[in-house]
């Protein structure tokens, strides 16, 4: 790439550059232009290339096999239309673990938000060691999914777990948390264990509120619920909305059921407790335990498209209520 | 505040002080909270199995065993699956930081038609849900015969990740215009002028870069589940799914030794980066 090594051409480019750009200084000449044109696609190849293949293909990859009977082993394999999709309609087991998913959705969502926003507003206040009360509330977000499922089971074990050990020291009977009907809360509680993530995308959204709109409600008499409603929460609303888009499509897709069920890997899907039998997983035992490529395929496109819906759902419900500062267009 | 307010007796300053006391309450309590889990973790593996089987709850090891330690490193090949996870998350960390740079350059600082519409694809794509592609993707790596290979993880790599290429490019697009002006007149073509002029000038993106895409890396656990042969797989597999005695049941107090040796480098990672992984995360969470 560089110009030393192709020496030969290097004067006749440098050339070619130079002519180049005295054109384009004197009327714009398209030498100059093209050659970024170019170079643009050059630099963008590696993504653009990488997400054809590596996305879109997959995604195409899909859509063909969910119109196929395709296991991996049967050479009989045939194309079977929308069979897949007729199947899938109605089988209860496609309406059950999407309810499942989406009421963790709805549970673990607003949740995470409301406590990432509240740990934000209370390490904003201005103490001495609020560095290391923001690095402490931080760290659990870091901590791998598999750390944080192996804590989890340890935490809520039926015998050894301290929940039980709380819970049976103040006179209450155990509870078989990792089973029905508990073991949904305890997947709630991983993902609220990781509201770190957004305790610190609020916390910078709440440092970009000027000053003067808080002095100013001070001034007006305002509390400070009022002036938490009525001024951080409508500057913050992009980052919600950011949030809440995010969390949602990770939430249908989380893999952590598997990662607290007694044995954790494709092979133990049925170990997972029925609370907990998200979509997802659904989705995984079709794949793993039963080979059915075709027709797992034609669930991940419905999913795909579900997600599509939701998100543009979620956009179009808050576009009157998300309160841009700055126009988001003009900042490119 | 009226003059009154600021006298050192006045329940103004009372109030404040009660309201410090509240605060710090709550502060403790909650870092306490958010600390337990990976407390018990520890505590778990501190213990003798004896003391997990019973009821009610031993709050404490009665003998700390810290050759728990030592076991859970002894009873599988930990060293080697380390190495596993230490290959594959620098091998895409670091080609995945380079390529989302590379990437970044060209959308920060370069124009040409269909720029606008593909830079919409790219931060839209950020929100496609990764585990739908995963699985065809995976379909697709076995019949490429890619499978107990680390070749997906080169191919990701070098695809670049949006998210990266969106921190690059919020960077480059900082930087001013004169930069490349000059290497333009001295006959520098755009692979120069990236390299030689605004690559060295990112370390600080860079450095989080490699942190944010070793952390992934070394935290996932779904992909080389699928992708690796257990000898050839990750830590993350293998703390997950190899304590288990002949009889089938879990070894629970190695296992929890295990993952906390298994979580802890990625600790110390994130508390020496600090800085640039927090930055890096509130700018994407911005847009």
């Amino acid at each position: 790439m560089t110009v030393e090594q192709v020496a030969p051409e290097a004067g006749r480019a440098r050339a070619d550059r130079t002519a180049g750009r005295v054109r384009s200084a004197e009327r714009g000449g398209p030498t100059m232009t093209t050659r970024r044109h170019r170079a643009f696609y050059m630099f963008a190849s590696p993504w653009i290339i990488g997400f054809s293949l590596l996305t879109i293909a997959p995604m195409v990859y899909a859509l063909w096999l969910s119109f196929t009977t395709y296991d991996g082993i049967s050479p009989n394999w045939h194309y079977v239309g929308l069979g897949n999709y007729r199947e899938l309609l109605h089988d209860s087991a496609t309406w059950d673990s999407l309810g499942r998913a989406g009421l963790f959705a709805v549970m673990s969502v607003p949740l995470s938000i409301i406590a990432g926003l509240g740990l934000a507003v209370l390490v904003n206040r201005p103490v001495q060691g609020r560095g290391l009360f923001r690095t402490l509330l931080y760290v659990p977000a870091v901590v791998p999914p598999v750390g944080a499922g192996i804590a989890f089971k340890n935490l809520f074990d039926q015998n050894a777990g301290a929940a039980n050990g709380v819970l049976t020291f103040f006179g209450f009977d155990a509870i078989g948390w990792l089973a029905d009907p508990y073991a949904r809360y305890v997947l709630v509680m991983t993902v609220l264990w990781g509201a770190g993530n957004i305790m610190i995308i609020s916390l910078a959204g709440l440092q970009d509120v000027p000053r003067e709109l808080h002095e100013a409600a001070r001034i007006d008499g305002a509390s400070a619920w009022r002036t938490f409603r009525s001024i951080t929460v409508p500057l913050l609303s992009p980052v919600l909305l950011f949030q809440t888009v995010t969390g949602v499509i990770a939430s249908v897709q989380t893999i952590m059921p598997m990662l607290l069920a007694p044995i954790a890997s494709t092979g133990g899907l049925t170990t997972i407790p029925q609370s907990n039998y998200t979509y997802m997983i659904h989705v995984f035992s079709e794949y793993f335990a039963l080979g059915r490529y075709g027709y797992a395929s034609a669930l991940l496109w419905l999913l795909f498209v579900l997600i599509l819906i939701a998100t543009g759902l979620i956009f179009k419900l808050t576009s009157g209520v998300v309160f841009y500062n700055v126009d988001p267009e003009a900042k490119k | 505040m009226t003059a009154s307010s600021l006298s050192p007796k006045s329940p103004v300053r009372f109030r404040v002080r009660v309201n410090r006391l509240v605060l710090y309450t709550a502060l403790v309590a909650v870092a306490g909270l958010f600390l337990g889990p990976f407390g018990w973790l520890i505590l778990t593996g501190l213990k003798a199995p004896s003391e997990l089987a019973a009821a009610p709850v031993h709050w404490l090891p009665a003998h700390i065993q810290w050759h728990n330690f030592a076991d859970a490193y002894k009873l599988i090949d930990f060293l080697g699956y380390a190495r596993n996870s230490l290959i594959i998350a620098t091998l895409y960390a670091g080609l995945v930081t380079l390529s989302s740079a590379w990437v970044g350059f060209g959308f920060a600082r370069l124009a040409a038609p269909g720029k606008k519409t593909l830079f919409g694809i790219l931060i839209g794509s950020m929100m496609l849900p990764q585990m739908i592609t995963l699985l065809p993707t995976y379909l697709i790596f076995a019949k490429l015969g890619m499978v107990d290979t680390y070749w997906p993880w080169v191919l990701w790599g070098l695809s670049s990740a949006p998210y990266l290429v969106f921190l690059f490019r919020q960077f480059f697009a900082g930087l001013p215009r004169e930069l490349e002006e000059a290497a333009i007149v001295d006959g520098c073509g755009y692979g120069g002028i990236f390299w030689r002029i605004f690559l060295p000038q990112s370390w600080p993106v860079l450095s989080a870069s490699f942190v944010i895409a070793f952390t992934w890396t070394w935290g996932d656990y779904i992909a080389p589940q699928l992708l690796l042969s257990t000898d050839r797989s990750t830590l993350a597999v293998a703390v997950m799914t190899t304590y288990v005695a002949p009889s089938g049941s879990p070894i629970t107090n190695l296992q929890a030794a295990a993952s906390v040796m298994y979580v802890v480098p990625i600790l110390l990672i994130f508390l020496v980066a600090q800085r640039g992984f927090v930055s890096g995360m509130s700018t994407s969470g911005l847009k």
